[in-house]
C-alpha cells in the first residue's frame, strides 16, 4: 500500500515537473529559466528515488528526521474512513462559504459538525455554536473589520 | 550611555507605556489567531499612529509586533496550527509534545526561549548598529542567493540519513521553489502557470499554503484518533511542566544562544524574513544532536526543536530592525510597513537615527525588551489554563480550529480561492506525511523561492557566471557542501549500512 502510494505520488511529481518544464521551455529565457532549472532536477531526483524504491532493496535508515508522524493506534480501515469523513466536512464547509458566505456558513457548519459528527447533545451544540458565532462576529467582523464576500445564493437572489 | 538610559525613561512614561500595553494586548490576540500575522496587523494599526509622538508610536507598534511573534508559538504547540504566519517550525516538535501530554513543558520552553531570544536580539540591536554597516554592504545579490540556497540545503539535509530520504527532501525543496514561480514573473511581468485564473496572477499566498499544509493534516489526524489532543494522558503536572520547560531553556542555554544568533543574522539580511530564521534555527538544533538516535527524537517531540525556533523567532526582531534603522533597508515585510511609520513620524532612517534621534532608537530597544518580559510573565500566569485546552475532546475542538484556520486563510486575499488553496495543501500535506515525504523543505523552498529567483537573476544579469568565482560565494558554497555532507560523515556507520 505504502509503495503503491509512493509510486502514485512520484508519478504526480513527475507530471507536475514535466508540465512545468514543457511550459517553461516555450517561454522567453528570462521567464522560463528559473522554472526550467528547478523542474528538470525535480524530475531526475524523483525518477532516481522511484528506481531506488523499487529496485534498491529495503530502506534501513528510515523516515524523515524533521517530520510529524500520524497515529498508528487506529485500525487502517477505520483511520481511512475517518480521514475521508473529515476531508469531506472541510470540503462541505468551503462549499457552504461559497454558497452562503462566511457569516451564515459558520453557525450552520458548527451546529452540523457538533451534532452529526461529534455526536454532541443539542443543548451543548447550540451553546458552543452561539459562542463560536459570537467570537467570529465580534472579533473578525466588528473589531478587525474583515470584509467577507457574500455567497453566490445571495448574489443570485440580488440580496 | 545617557541616550540609552533616556530611551528607557521615554518608554516608561505613562502614555508611551500605556500605548505599548494596548499594542501588546492586540498583538497577543493576533498572535494566537492562525494566519493573521503581525505584519498584516502592523499595516492595520499604522493609521492610529498619526497623532502619536515617535516614541509612543514605536512603543505601540513594536510592542504589538514583538508580542505577536511570541504568542504565535502558543497556537502552534497546542493545536498544531501555526498561530503566526511564519511560526510553523515550532509545530514540528511542539505539537507532538502536546500530544504526549507535555503541552505545559513545550509552552514554558517556547516562551522562555522567546524571551531570551528577544533580549539577545534587543541587546544586539543596541550594540550592533554602528558596526553592522560593513557586513550588510559586503553581501551583494550573489551572496544573498547563496545564503538562501544554504537555508534550503540546511532543512533538506535533515530529511533523514538515507539517500532516499535525502532525495525526498531535495525533491520537496525543489517543489516548493517551483510553486513559488506561479504568477507574474517580476522582471518581465509575464504570467507563469496561472491556468487562466486571475487569482494566481499574484502567485500563491504564503498563509493558505502554510496553514493548509501544517494545520489540516494535524486536524485530520486528531479526528482519526478520536481523542483529545493529549490523547489519554492525564492532565497532571502542568505547573511542573511549565517549570520544566523554563529549566530546559537554561539546560540548553548554549543552543538557545546560538539559535538567537541565527535569528539575529537572518534578520539583518534584507528580505529573508522570520520564517527562514525559524527553520534555519530548527535545522541548527537538529544538527546539534550528538548522534542518530538523539536526532530521531526530532519531529517526535524533542524540546530542543521548540527552543531553537522560539529563540530565533524573537531574536530576529532585533536583527530585522538593524538594517531598517541604520540604512532604511527593511529586513522583512513587517519592517517595510514599519518604515512607513518612520516616514509618518518624519524620521529618516540612516545616520540621523544614530545621532540626532539616538534616544528614539534606544527606546525601540527597550520596547522590544520590556514588551517581551511582560508578555512572557503574563503568559506564564495563564499557561496552565491554556494547556488544559489539549484535554478537551477532539470532536469539540476540531470545528473551532477549522473556523480559525479558514478565516485566517481567507484574510490572505479575501477570496474563496484562499480556502480552496488551503484545502488542496491540506490534502497534499496529509499525503506527504502518510508517505514519509517531508513538508519543511517544501515550505522553505516556497518561502524563499521569489528571493532566490530575484537574487539569481540580478547575479546573472550583472556578473554573468563570474559571480560563481567570487571569494565569498565560494566560501558559502563550501558551507553548503558541509551542511549537506556533515550529517552523513558524522553518522557514517548508520548510513553506510543503510541499504541505499
Amino acid at each position: 500500500m505504502e509503495k503503491k502510494g509512493d509510486l502514485l505520488f512520484s508519478i504526480f511529481l513527475i507530471l507536475v515537473a514535466g508540465y512545468a518544464a514543457l511550459s517553461a521551455s516555450q517561454w522567453s529565457f528570462k521567464t522560463g529559466f528559473f522554472p526550467l532549472v528547478i523542474a528538470i532536477p525535480l524530475i531526475v531526483l524523483t525518477i532516481v528515488h522511484l528506481v531506488l524504491e523499487f529496485f534498491g532493496g529495503a530502506e534501513k535508515a528510515n523516515g524523515p528526521a524533521v517530520e510529524a508522524e500520524f497515529t498508528t493506534d487506529v485500525e487502517p480501515a477505520v483511520a481511512r474512513r475517518r480521514a475521508i469523513e473529515t476531508f469531506s466536512w472541510i470540503a462541505g464547509f468551503i462549499l457552504l462559504v461559497f454558497l452562503l458566505g462566511f457569516p451564515p456558513a459558520v453557525p450552520l457548519f458548527m451546529i452540523s459538525y457538533l451534532t452529526i459528527q461529534s455526536r454532541t447533545g443539542w443543548l451543548q451544540s447550540t451553546v458552543l455554536t452561539a459562542g463560536a458565532w459570537g467570537f467570529f462576529y465580534f472579533l473578525f467582523q466588528r473589531l478587525l473589520n474583515l470584509q467577507f464576500e457574500t455567497g453566490v445564493i445571495q448574489t443570485w437572489m440580488g440580496l | 550611555m545617557e541616550a540609552f538610559i533616556d530611551g528607557l525613561f521615554l518608554v516608561l512614561q505613562w502614555k508611551a507605556f500605556s500605548l505599548m500595553m494596548v499594542g501588546m494586548a492586540v498583538g497577543f490576540v493576533v498572535g494566537l489567531l492562525p494566519g493573521i500575522g503581525g505584519a498584516a496587523t502592523l499595516a492595520l494599526m499604522i493609521p492610529f499612529v498619526f497623532k502619536m509622538s515617535p516614541v509612543e508610536a514605536f512603543a505601540f507598534l513594536l510592542g504589538m509586533h514583538s508580542v505577536a511573534a511570541t504568542t504565535g508559538d502558543i497556537t502552534s504547540i497546542l493545536f498544531g496550527v501555526p498561530g503566526e504566519g511564519l511560526s510553523a517550525a515550532t509545530v514540528v516538535d511542539g505539537y507532538p509534545m502536546a500530544k504526549r501530554g507535555e503541552a505545559g513543558r513545550a509552552l514554558g520552553a517556547a516562551l522562555m526561549s522567546s524571551l531570551v531570544g528577544a533580549l539577545i536580539g534587543a541587546l544586539t540591536l543596541a550594540l550592533a548598529i554602528p558596526i553592522v554597516r560593513p557586513l550588510v554592504l559586503t553581501f551583494g545579490s550573489p551572496e544573498l542567493f547563496m545564503l538562501s540556497v544554504i537555508g534550503i540545503a540546511c532543512i533538506t539535509s535533515l530529511s533523514g540519513l538515507s539517500l532516499r530520504a535525502q532525495l525526498r527532501g531535495f525533491a520537496m525543496g525543489l517543489l516548493g521553489l517551483l510553486l513559488s514561480t506561479i504568477g507574474q514573473e517580476r522582471q518581465s511581468g509575464s504570467l507563469r502557470f496561472d491556468m487562466g485564473l486571475m487569482y494566481l496572477w499574484e502567485g500563491l499566498d504564503l498563509v493558505p499554503v502554510l496553514v493548509g499544509i501544517f494545520a489540516i493534516p494535524e486536524l485530520v489526524d486528531l479526528a482519526v484518533r478520536g481523542t483529545s489532543i493529549a490523547g489519554d494522558k492525564l492532565p497532571t503536572n502542568l505547573s511542573s511542566g511549565v517549570m520544566e520547560g523554563i529549566k530546559d531553556t537554561f539546560r540548553h542555554f548554549w543552543l538557545v544562544f546560538r539559535c538567537s544568533a541565527v535569528g539575529v543574522f537572518v534578520g539583518i539580511m534584507p528580505g529573508a524574513g522570520g520564517g527562514v530564521a525559524q527553520w534555519m534555527a530548527y535545522a541548527h538544533a537538529v544538527q546539534s544532536a550528538k548522534n542518530a538516535k538523539e536526532r530521531e527524537q526530532f519531529g517526535k517531540g524533542d524540546v530542543r526543536g521548540v527552543l531553537g525556533p522560539g529563540a530565533a523567532n524573537n531574536s530576529k526582531e532585533g536583527g530585522d530592525l538593524i538594517p531598517t534603522i541604520a540604512f532604511g533597508v527593511p529586513g522583512s515585510g513587517a519592517m517595510a510597513i514599519l518604515l512607513g511609520a518612520f516616514m509618518i513620524m518624519g524620521l529618516i532612517p540612516g545616520p540621523d537615527m544614530l545621532t540626532k534621534h539616538l534616544t528614539v532608537t534606544y527606546s525601540m530597544v527597550w520596547t522590544l525588551a520590556i514588551a517581551n518580559i511582560i508578555t512572557v510573565l503574563l503568559s506564564l500566569a495563564v499557561l496552565n489554563h491554556l494547556a488544559k485546552l489539549t484535554y478537551i475532546r477532539g470532536g469539540l475542538i476540531i470545528p473551532f480550529v477549522l473556523l480559525l484556520v479558514f478565516v485566517g486563510s481567507y484574510t490572505a486575499n479575501n477570496h474563496i480561492a484562499d480556502l480552496v488553496v488551503t484545502f488542496c495543501f491540506g490534502l497534499l500535506g496529509y499525503i506527504m506525511v502518510r508517505l514519509g515525504w517531508p513538508r519543511p523543505p517544501l515550505v522553505l523552498g516556497f518561502v524563499l523561492g521569489k528571493l532566490v529567483e530575484t537574487y539569481l537573476f540580478i547575479s546573472v544579469s550583472r556578473y554573468g557566471f563570474a559571480w560563481l568565482s567570487q571569494p565569498l560565494v565560494l566560501l558559502l558554497i563550501g558551507i553548503m557542501v558541509v551542511v549537506i555532507v556533515y550529517p552523513f560523515v558524522r553518522e557514517k556507520p548508520a548510513w553506510a549500512g543503510g541499504g541505499d
